[in-house]
């Protein structure tokens, strides 16, 4: 008898208009980078499939639109999320208190009570035009009580797998599911 | 998707639930759910005669996307149905003609009809329900699509509040249920 236990596990990306989720995404699921930015409309939602001997994990991961003209309908997003990466984009000083301010807030208020997060800066690859240093990302990341603090590239896939893998390791023991994920 | 997927569906049906998609999700969430169901082709059905069918199997198969996409979205599905509710009778209509019509509409093995309705309960009988067959989905849309349907009839003060009688999601009969709208009259 089959005894995988199977799960569907809701997970968000979250963060200012144009710091990368789409692009995180992307890399994680097809390994693929658009250099042409079209931001996202309302929530754009992609499956990924994780087989394991013990388990079968769906991840449904959301990419939830960071204008703020959604403001109003995007708490509705939250429901049921277990997990989410809290992205702000390192050449962008204003991208970076937006997680304070608000993503922070709203994940706190709206997903799910024992939801986990880490928190990401994107675009390492822009070296020249770094506006907010590791050592901010680090210390912010530990007064939000982030699981971790990651620096990625989505465009060259820097951390991108890690990020996802260590917030889905940190999540699966709530469905009495422990898997040891290689994040090297 | 496993099982039996024999019948047709009016296009106006899904015209109704991808304009809901689209109020609720916008276009990248509208986008993601037929994408996922493999059905992208049809996006723009509302292009083509609404009275003119689609194959059941095809509408199946964007309700069971919808519903691993949406999976554990209560109140999202809910708003879903609502809107639903609101594209597919968009000129009011007696609750019991939207009881009639949906059966119509939804032509597969599936009945919903009215059993009660006194002292402002309306009892409803779903029978294999074709928004939640998949184990482990509750029927938020429909519930949704029901208390809009109702809540439309009456004046805007009232409300509708439901309950159902399901138990166990993970029963694969979850999806024949009776579910009770009561009205909850203003006090003016």
């Amino acid at each position: 008898m089959d005894k995988k236990k199977r799960v569907i596990l809701k997970l968000a990306l979250l963060g200012d208009a144009a710091v990368g989720k789409t692009s995180l995404i992307n890399h994680y699921i097809e390994e693929s980078f658009k250099e042409d930015y079209s931001p996202t409309l309302g929530v754009n939602i992609v499956m990924k499939k994780l087989d394991y001997e013990n388990a079968e994990i769906q991840l449904a991961i959301w990419d939830i639109a960071g204008q703020d003209k959604y403001d109003l309908t995007r708490k509705l997003f939250f429901e049921g999320c277990y997990g989410s990466l809290l992205v702000y984009d390192i050449s962008r000083v204003s991208t970076f208190e937006s997680i304070k301010t608000k993503w922070f807030k709203d994940f706190e208020k709206f997903a799910r009570s024992d939801g986990v997060y880490i928190l990401i800066g994107n675009k390492v690859d822009l070296k020249e035009q770094i506006m907010v240093p590791t050592e901010k990302g680090k210390e912010l990341a530990e007064k939000l009580k982030a699981i971790d603090f990651l620096e990625t590239s989505a465009k060259f896939g820097d951390n991108v797998e890690r990020a996802f893998k260590k917030l889905v390791q940190q999540v699966l023991p709530k469905f009495g599911i422990e898997i040891e994920f290689d994040l090297d | 998707m496993i099982g039996d997927y024999k019948g047709e569906v009016k296009n106006k049906v899904l015209v109704a639930l991808l304009q809901a998609y689209l109020d609720i999700l916008d276009y990248d969430g509208m986008k993601s759910i037929l994408k996922e169901a493999e059905m992208l082709h049809l996006k723009d059905i509302k292009d083509k005669d609404p009275n003119q069918t689609l194959d059941f199997f095809s509408f199946k198969k964007i309700i069971s996307a919808q519903n691993c996409l949406l999976y554990d979205s209560s109140i999202l599905l809910f708003e879903v149905g609502k809107k639903f509710s609101f594209y597919l009778f968009p000129y009011g209509k007696k609750f019991e003609e939207i009881i009639y019509e949906i059966n119509n509409l939804i032509k597969t093995d599936w009945k919903v009809e009215i059993v009660e309705n006194k002292d402002n309960v309306i009892t409803i009988k779903v029978l294999k329900c074709i928004f939640c067959s998949e184990i482990g989905v509750s029927c938020d849309l429909f519930k949704g699509f029901l208390v809009h349907s109702l809540e439309k009839s009456l004046p805007s003060e009232d409300k509708v509040v439901c309950k159902t009688d399901v138990k166990d999601l993970h029963d694969p009969n979850h999806n024949t249920f009776s579910i009770q709208l009561k009205i909850e009259k203003s006090i003016k």
